[in-house]
């Protein structure tokens, strides 16, 4: 085991090394950092052993999605070991939301997931009526699953396209893009904004059904379910697609357990658990839908799983139209909102897992802490778990299949 | 100051110049004069001499020349087409339909830095994109495009261009090292490996086709192949057709085979550090590429220049100008402005708002438009290579869709599937398809 860089600077060279000088620096290309190794992974990890070599992925590279950045380590096109280097989009949005008092906290935690923002709304919107003890009207609750479950598709599209990219096809994703626009439009029609939207309030939400909305709303559904067949059949039966995505970067159900993970990356290892069944919300106890899990646990049993939620969604969607009650969509709120001191925990099933707010009132008018739980974080853990073994190639495949948003991932 | 430096003073600007340039040419026009009379004579006789010479010097300025607008086609054609794949409108602003749009890419990357890494190895990065561009354009020099136009008709045509199209393995490499870049260097080494081993099934699969036209010149194969659609090569050799067809997409590094420039994976590949023309070269050449494996394909078991049933021309034209005696030179005199009236003076009588000197400039352009389609109908008529071309270039450009075709479809395959394709079945399936050949020709030859 031998320590080995370029022009012969020590491994660890601090910049504050005479030795060093900024040419030389320049000239390594490195991705070692400048400080001595601060824990024995780290001092292991950046030590080369023969016909090893670092790869520097990120956090420009064109399919981390977003700005994750990964040190590879790589023996030719075999990944030794991967270092993730993350950071780069940090906002602060908790300390943030202290801050702010609880209209303004929404605010706040719309972009974490910008993919799918509603779903970041959600679940601090239920602590928080949980801390002030709200009755939400039924009609709200109704307009709440509609236009959440219409993000679940339009993620679900997206995560479709992005994953066929990060495998080199160049089509799905535009054609999985049809959708999600559609999407996005009928909701930016709804709430006013196309990615972040800021539609729920603590009480209800902003505004009723318009009638924008619903028209495009109705002509999408009359031919969604065969929009989506026909961009699964681009992918389904393409022999290239599915050798590369089967078999590969398999999660076993222990591990995905202990690793925290949920959503789908949890359901495709056969543990059928999802948040709107097993701790329900809002009206989830009355719809009728199924939950569907895969025993494979890897890319492919990712892929196809989301595609049947997209299905699943399809049905919520037609139950809400369908049972949806009159009446008001906001409870009767005061101005400035002071909950009771106390604590509140809310989870909701989002596109990527479990989506978790743990708010605490000291009385005031702001949250006096809150702590924001997200799935992309904990599914990213999976790939330094993933990926070692496998090609270069393979690591963006792995990436893509667990759906992580770097938004969520560095809050 | 002497008399002519006085007068030198005198002169304005324009003076001076033409005071230079007149006596200048007048030297150089009668030097030029002598020249011609001493050597003229000898220079004409080395010309006729090596008449061969000449040729391939012609071949190859045209060739070289070729090159680029085909590219231009084929990038606008891949645009477009996968545009249309992706429900995209694609390019359509610069030009009718965008049809432009390539050209200004090409001044784009004219235009543009041309940047060397500081740690880069400068003279083997600056030699890549020559050596890339190169070997695609000396493989077109034995391809044939129609009865009689082609570059050289090599005895080793065939072996001539797996060398050179093996030499584009080197340019990647040479790119892939010298960039001081891991993304370079990985896809460098994954050309490298890739094109090395898709060679093997490539050359074998064809060595069937070599054995039924018992010679390697691409010429000959195609006149092996005259006759109906039934005597093309793709009939007697499906195999080693749908084997030529995978390797030679390896080979151009065409999806679903484009590993060394998989921007998912190692961003650009052995092109990442390259900009300007350098990298323009490199696009050139991928293109170039694709139009040679699609014409080379279409070559050996596509027919080539044959039409898919007996074509009635070339015909004999009874045109003899010469038995109009003195009444050609009263054609060519009144015709055209003749004609020019009568096609204008319709469009003068029937509409009320064209002016008379606008018929006139209709009736330009009518006439120049019909002595145009009457000297290509002519062309087409008379001289089998024109409707060769045509055969061939159709052919090509529907082989050359089908590239685009399955880049707009597939997603790419991965390393290791790669390399096992090849070895794993390519190969057998190309010895098998070589056995079965030389046993039929055996069998059939006793």
């Amino acid at each position: 085991m031998t320590t080995r860089t370029p022009f012969d600077i020590p491994a660890h060279a601090s910049s504050d090394d005479p030795r060093v000088t900024l040419d030389e620096a320049l000239g390594t290309f490195e991705p070692i950092p400048p400080y001595p190794p601060r824990t024995e992974r780290e001092a292991e990890f950046y030590t080369l052993r023969d016909g090893e070599m670092f790869v520097n992925m990120g956090p420009q590279h064109p399919s981390t999605h977003g700005v994750l950045r990964i040190v590879l380590k790589i023996d030719g096109e075999n990944v030794v070991d991967l270092d993730p280097v993350l950071g780069y989009l940090h906002r602060g949005v908790e300390k943030l939301c202290e801050n702010a008092d609880y209209h303004q906290a929404i605010c706040y935690t719309d972009p974490l997931e910008y993919i799918s923002s509603l779903f970041c709304e959600w679940s601090p919107v239920i602590a928080f009526e949980k801390l002030l003890d709200v009755q939400v009207p039924r009609r709200a609750e109704y307009i709440r699953v509609l236009s959440g479950e219409l993000n679940r598709i339009a993620s679900h599209a997206l995560f479709m396209g992005w994953f066929a990219l990060d495998l080199g096809g160049l089509t799905p994703i535009l054609w999985s893009f049809i959708e999600r626009d559609e999407i996005v439009e009928m909701l930016a029609a709804l709430t006013g904004q196309r990615m972040l939207f800021n539609y729920f309030r603590i009480g209800g939400v902003n505004g009723d059904l318009n009638h924008e909305f619903m028209s495009r709303l109705g002509t999408w559904m009359s031919k969604a379910t065969h929009q989506i067949d026909s961009n699964n059949a681009l992918l389904n039966e393409n022999e290239i697609f599915v050798r590369r995505a089967r078999g590969l970067g398999v999660i076993d159900t222990a591990t995905a357990l202990n690793m925290c993970m949920t959503g789908p990356n949890l359901r495709a290892t056969g543990v059928p658990f999802d948040v709107r069944r097993a701790h329900p919300y809002s009206i989830y106890p009355e719809l009728d839908f199924d939950i569907p899990s895969r025993t494979e646990g890897d890319c492919l049993a990712r892929y196809l799983l989301r595609m049947d939620e997209i299905k699943q969604s399809l049905r919520i969607i037609d139950q809400c139209l369908h049972e949806m009650p009159d009446g008001p969509v906001m409870a009767k709120m005061p101005r400035l909102i002071r909950p009771r001191p106390g604590r509140a925990y809310a989870a909701v099933e989002g596109p990527r897992g479990q989506y978790s707010t743990y708010a605490i009132s000291d009385g005031t008018d702001q949250p006096y802490r809150m702590r924001i739980h997200d799935p992309s974080f904990v599914h990213l853990q999976a790939v330094g778990l993933l990926t070692p073994g496998n090609l270069i190639a393979d690591t963006m495949a792995i990436m893509a299949s667990l759906d992580p948003v770097m938004g969520g991932v560095d809050k | 100051m002497t008399v002519v430096g006085r007068t030198w003073e005198r002169l304005t600007i324009p003076g001076k110049i033409l005071a230079v340039v007149i006596p200048l040419g007048a030297v150089l026009t009668a030097g030029l004069a002598v020249l011609i009379a001493l050597v003229g004579g000898a220079v004409v006789q080395f010309l006729v001499d090596n008449l061969p010479l000449v040729r391939f010097v012609v071949a190859a300025t045209i060739v070289l020349l070729m090159t680029v607008p085909s590219a231009f086609l084929i990038i606008y054609m891949e645009m477009k087409v996968i545009a249309l794949m992706n429900l995209r409108y694609g390019p359509d602003r610069v030009g009718p339909f965008g049809s432009a749009l390539s050209v200004v890419h090409g001044l784009k990357v004219l235009m543009k830095e041309d940047f060397t890494p500081t740690s880069a190895d400068v003279p083997v990065f600056t030699l890549a994109p020559v050596v890339v561009y190169m070997s695609s354009v000396m493989s077109l020099l034995v391809l044939p495009f129609a009865p009689g136009i082609f570059g050289q008709d090599f005895n080793i045509g065939l072996l001539y261009f797996f060398a050179m199209g093996g030499l584009t393995v080197v340019g990647l490499l040479m790119a892939g090292w010298a960039s001081f870049n891991k993304y370079s260097l990985l896809g460098g080494l994954r050309s490298a490996a890739q094109i090395v081993s898709y060679e093997i099934p490539l050359t074998l699969s064809v060595v069937g086709v070599v054995l039924l036209a018992g010679t390697l010149s691409i010429n000959k194969i195609v006149l092996g192949q005259a006759g109906t659609v039934l005597d093309w090569y793709v009939f007697r050799q499906p195999l080693a057709f749908v084997i030529f067809f995978i390797a030679v997409t390896a080979e151009a590094n065409r999806t679903p085979f484009d590993l060394t420039e998989a921007d998912s994976e190692i961003v650009a590949g052995f092109a990442t550090e390259y900009s300007g023309m350098r990298f323009g070269f490199f696009f050139f050449a991928e293109y170039v590429n694709v139009f040679i494996a699609s014409g080379l394909t279409v070559a050996l078991f596509m027919g080539g220049w044959n039409a898919p049933f007996n074509w009635p021309w070339p015909v004999t034209v009874g045109l003899d100008p010469g038995g109009l005696g003195i009444g050609l030179l009263f054609l060519l005199a009144l015709g055209p402005p003749l004609a020019i009236v009568v096609l204008g003076l319709p469009f003068y009588l029937l509409n009320s708002q064209v002016k008379f000197w606008q018929a006139l400039i209709i009736g330009f352009v009518l006439f120049n438009l019909l002595a145009v389609a009457a000297v290509l109908g002519l062309a087409f008529v008379s001289f089998d290579w024109v409707v060769g071309l045509l055969w061939f270039m159709g052919k090509t450009y529907v082989f050359v869709f089908t590239f685009v075709w399955m880049r707009g479809t597939l997603p790419r395959v991965r390393i290791d599937q790669l390399m096992g394709f090849a070895w794993k079945w390519l190969l057998p399936a190309s010895l098998l398809n070589l056995f079965v050949t030389a046993g039929a020709i055996l069998v059939v030859n006793r």
